[in-house]
């Protein structure tokens, strides 16, 4: 008892630590570039300017504001983390209920797949599948999504799996109850809070990776976010001068306070599931 | 009873549960070798497919980019030199038997065999994610301990925040900021390169290397004894409350002596699989830090690979970071029952 409150206090707070981080870049997300001193691409000033009142972050290569080019990543690596861990829920969850759902051999097929893409090394094939496909955001979130349904479908069957044997879906199904209730009723309800947690860890892992390829030269040409900003800050030797106080470490920390958000909103997401599991397998 | 006979009864006593253990190995072990060939089988065929697969003409992928702009009767002959123009069940067949005798193909770029490429590479990339997942293993399991017996609930909560906030942070930016601190203002520690280029040899070239280690290294044991941590407190946590531990109290040992005898060794299972199964996603994070330091490992020679879309370098690169983590999962599968206590009886 102790225990539980002193647990769910903790993750009380990193909840709204979250929270309150993920909102003030969702709304940098949704309003950087009207907020945004300069517009994106404008050369607002003489190049490898030093931070002033005029540009608190100072000047890139070419002479573009860096703040406001850091605003404008916000959108960038938002949009494609969620999407990214959009579509990988959604594959993922699909795979796994089919699983759970069918058993038998659709089962052992899937899973072996799902097997398979766990123990291949994620970062490598990215840059693989990423070399291969056109460079642009469309291609990115694919091939980051690719990289993330399986353990999303590995948790969905285990839950499916788990729902259809309790008592009172046996109940249900002997007074008639069919698929398409059942599901609706019962394992739909039953998955949801697991997928909403596995999309807040996916969101987080999502965007390094896409700050990863971004940062290897994978990412959009066209599109300047986070991961970008550090690769041309470095391609620049932005370390061989003071310029990588304002110029690599603010895009960095960016990334490091989003994911970190998403982290904390998914540990106490987790924890709140893994009591209603504990709860409803104890009675 | 003579001594020979009690000796004998002993050494067999002893020979039984070995026995056993070893039949539970092999037990595993034949369900999982299969998954591992049929795994390393399905990579290799993706690494077939996927060139003949992608929109465009297969030259392009298979010879380089430029390939479509030589002459008709040259484009002939390379394809029938690569045994392009043959079935596609037969060209599967001899790709598997050139990769069984370590034909990993052509680079487009370097005009040279990836085989030999690799081989030069490898070893690099072995070196600094074994050194990292040695390093964060034993400082990660070393700081949950202490976070677990000198626990409290600010300590707790600003250890998860903290460890938390260290997995967030993308690696090669941590990478990064190491190299600008050390390598470029304080000058501590070479700047690029996994060995300095003038010819050095004996103890001076190992320390060399040493000195060319230590940042990348710092850098993935830094973005990954988080992990360590959290999942070695969470077992830990889940051991102390365990009635061994309250009994080893009430004998009056010592809390360091509970710690380290009692402990430790249960909560140790679930912390070795973890690491063997996160050797994948070290050796995929060293690829990127790799290119932070210009270390000369396969991660490097990859993303060299994809800028000029040297497709054969990037594949056999893929391929053999793949068997290295299915090399590794065996070895677990291998060591596993030595950890578990209940076989080892």
């Amino acid at each position: 008892m102790k225990r539980g409150r002193r647990t769910s206090r903790t993750s009380r707070t990193l909840t709204i630590v979250g929270a309150v981080v993920l909102a003030v870049f969702g709304l940098l997300a949704a309003f950087g570039a009207a907020l945004a001193p300069y517009e994106a691409g404008e050369r607002a000033g003489r190049p490898f300017l030093e931070p002033s009142a005029d540009h608190l972050l100072g000047t890139d290569d070419v002479g573009h504001d860096i703040l406001s080019e850091l605003m404008g990543g916000a959108r960038v690596s938002l949009a494609i983390g969620l999407a990214a861990a959009a579509v990988a829920i959604v594959a993922g969850g699909l795979v796994g209920a089919l699983a759970g759902y069918r058993r038998g051999a659709v089962d052992a097929a899937l899973m072996r797949t799902v097997d398979l893409a766990l123990v291949v090394p994620t970062i490598p094939l990215l840059i693989v599948l990423a070399s291969y496909l056109e460079r642009g955001m469309r291609s990115q979130i694919l091939v980051v999504a690719v990289l993330l349904w399986a353990e999303p479908a590995r948790i969905v069957r285990s839950q499916v799996l788990s729902v259809r044997e309790r008592r009172y879906v046996l109940a249900a199904k002997t007074f008639g109850a069919r698929g398409p209730y059942l599901l609706r009723r019962h394992v739909v309800p039953a998955v949801t809070p697991l997928l909403i947690a596995q999309f807040v860890r996916v969101v987080s892992i999502a965007i390094l990776f896409e700050v990863a390829l971004s940062f290897v030269g994978l990412g959009d040409p066209v599109r300047r976010s986070w991961g970008s900003m550090i690769q041309f800050a470095t391609d620049r030797g932005a370390f061989l001068t003071g310029a990588w106080k304002w110029w690599i470490v603010p895009p960095g920390l960016c990334v490091a306070f989003v994911v970190c958000a998403f982290a904390f909103i998914g540990l106490s997401l987790e924890e709140r599931v893994d009591r209603r599991l504990v709860r409803s397998t104890g009675t | 009873m003579p001594a020979v006979a009690v000796a004998e009864a002993e050494a067999e006593a002893s020979d039984r549960p070995r026995r056993r253990r070893r039949h539970r190995v092999l037990r595993r072990l034949a369900v999982r070798v299969p998954q591992y060939v049929l795994i390393i089988l399905v990579a290799a065929s993706a690494n077939f497919a996927l060139p003949r697969l992608m929109p465009g003409s297969p030259i392009e992928t298979l010879l380089g980019e430029d390939a479509s702009r030589l002459p008709p009767e040259v484009i002939a002959k390379e394809l029938a030199d690569h045994g392009l123009d043959r079935p596609l069940l037969d060209q599967y067949g001899r790709y598997l038997a050139g990769l069984a005798e370590g034909d990993f193909g052509f680079s487009f770029r370097h005009r040279r065999e990836v085989s030999s490429m690799l081989r030069e590479r490898l070893p690099w990339t072995l070196l600094l994610v074994g050194t990292a997942i040695v390093i964060s293993t034993i400082l990660g399991v070393a700081l949950a301990a202490f976070a677990v017996w000198r626990r409290g609930r600010r300590r707790d909560a600003a250890s998860i925040a903290l460890f938390t906030f260290l997995e967030s942070t993308p690696p090669f930016w941590i990478g990064l900021l190491l190299l600008i601190w050390f390598g470029a203002t304080l000058k501590w520690l070479p700047l690029f390169g996994s060995v300095s280029l003038d010819r050095t040899t004996g103890l001076e070239r190992i320390g060399d290397i040493a000195l060319h280690l230590i940042l990348p290294a710092a850098t993935l044991v830094l973005a990954s004894v988080g992990a360590t941590f959290l999942l070695a407190r969470a077992s830990l946590l889940g051991v102390v409350r365990d009635d061994y531990v309250l009994v080893a109290r009430a004998k009056g040992l010592k809390e360091r002596t509970i710690a380290v005898r009692h402990a430790l060794p249960a909560a140790s299972l679930p912390i070795a699989t973890s690491v063997l199964l996160r050797v994948g996603g070290l050796a995929g994070g060293a690829v990127i830090v790799e290119r932070v330091f210009s270390y000369r490992g396969v991660g490097t020679m990859m993303l060299e690979a994809s800028l000029s879309r040297d497709y054969p370098v990037l594949q056999g690169g893929l391929f053999v970071l793949t068997a290295v983590v299915v090399g590794v999962n065996l070895l677990g599968d291998l060591l596993y029952p030595r950890l578990d206590p209940r076989v080892r009886r």
